[in-house]
């Protein structure tokens, strides 16, 4: 600790160790926290077709067109630990061929510091709802849920689904519509 | 000895690209510009003869001061941190205490300096003793 640098090396060393403890200490304070938060969805409009699936093995697959309206607030989710959150809505059900799909249909990022109410009304889907097959046809049960994952400051990205969810059936036919 | 444009400008073992200030951000500028100074007075070595060293007890004090000052500066920004939640805050007020202690602690105050070693007068120069001395005053001079 005779010269200046000497010193400046152990105040440096000793600033990052504190550092690093700080940053410790920020993702102890929020690793156990719930996520979870109520979201409310409602579908308005269906419709399906069945087209040419270039990306798959057969010719023709079923392609659903999906409306719907969302509504939630997500502000409990943000922390001194959250940088962003990674929004999307998913589409799950059961075919005769697969025991489970599921399908993204629109995400969003959501920064903080951002407005947290979430109340979209009639959004059309991101991405297109192709299945792997004709499954979609009358199918009884197909479940939207909304989930997102959290980008911390510090530590684990947990992957957290919102508690609500909305199952539609599916027409019966193609090129009809079915409004709920 | 002045510092002027030749001495600093001069040929260097990094060679930088020497583009208009213009074109150049501020910021990168000023960065080689006191790069270039700093390397400019190693060689010109007026810096070299500015003391820095502090005696035993000096040292120990420095330690404690800037170790006390950023573990101090740490649980406040912690604390900020937790209520304005804003991770932010915190690393801005640790590196507010970095800087705190880099002014109290790196520059050799006379605080430091309270309590030098008392060196043995030199012995009176005999025939046997003509080693002796270079070396003793060569000490003295090390140690100063």
């Amino acid at each position: 600790m005779n010269t200046v640098l000497s010193r400046a090396n152990s105040l440096f060393a000793f600033s990052l160790s504190v550092m690093a403890a700080l940053t410790f200490g920020c993702f102890i304070t929020t690793a156990f926290k719930d996520r979870r938060v109520p979201v409310d969805i409602h579908v308005s409009r269906v419709m399906l077709k069945n087209v040419d699936d270039f990306t798959g093995p057969r010719e023709r697959s079923d392609l659903g067109f999906i409306t719907f309206d969302l509504s939630a607030d997500i502000k409990p989710v943000f922390d001194w630990n959250v940088k962003q959150l990674f929004l999307y809505l998913s589409a799950e059900y059961a075919t005769k061929s697969n025991a489970l799909n599921q399908v993204v249909l629109w995400d969003k990022i959501v920064l903080r510091g951002e407005s947290t109410k979430l109340n979209l009304r009639d959004m059309k889907s991101k991405y297109f709802f192709f299945d792997d097959g004709n499954g979609l046809r009358a199918n009884k049960n197909i479940t939207l849920t909304l989930s997102w994952n959290v980008v911390p400051n510090a530590g684990i990205l947990p992957l957290v689904m919102g508690s609500g969810h909305m199952s539609v059936p599916f027409p019966e036919s193609y090129e009809t519509t079915k409004s709920y | 000895m002045r510092l002027n444009a030749s001495t600093v400008w001069g040929p260097s073992k990094y060679y930088v690209c020497f583009l208009k200030p213009e074109v150049y951000p501020d910021k990168l500028y000023a960065f080689f510009f006191f790069h270039l100074i700093i390397q400019r007075s190693k060689m010109l070595s007026i810096f070299n003869s500015i003391p820095t060293h502090m005696d035993y007890k000096g040292q120990k004090l420095a330690e404690q001061i800037f170790q006390g000052i950023i573990l101090v500066s740490a649980v406040i920004g912690f604390a900020y941190g937790l209520i304005i939640e804003q991770f932010g805050w915190t690393v801005y007020i640790v590196l507010g205490g970095f800087a705190l202690s880099c002014l109290l602690t790196l520059p050799p105050w006379p605080m430091y300096r309270q309590n030098p070693l008392s060196w043995q007068p030199a012995l009176p120069e005999t025939t046997g003793e003509t080693q002796q001395k270079p070396q003793e005053s060569l000490k003295k001079k090390k140690h100063k």
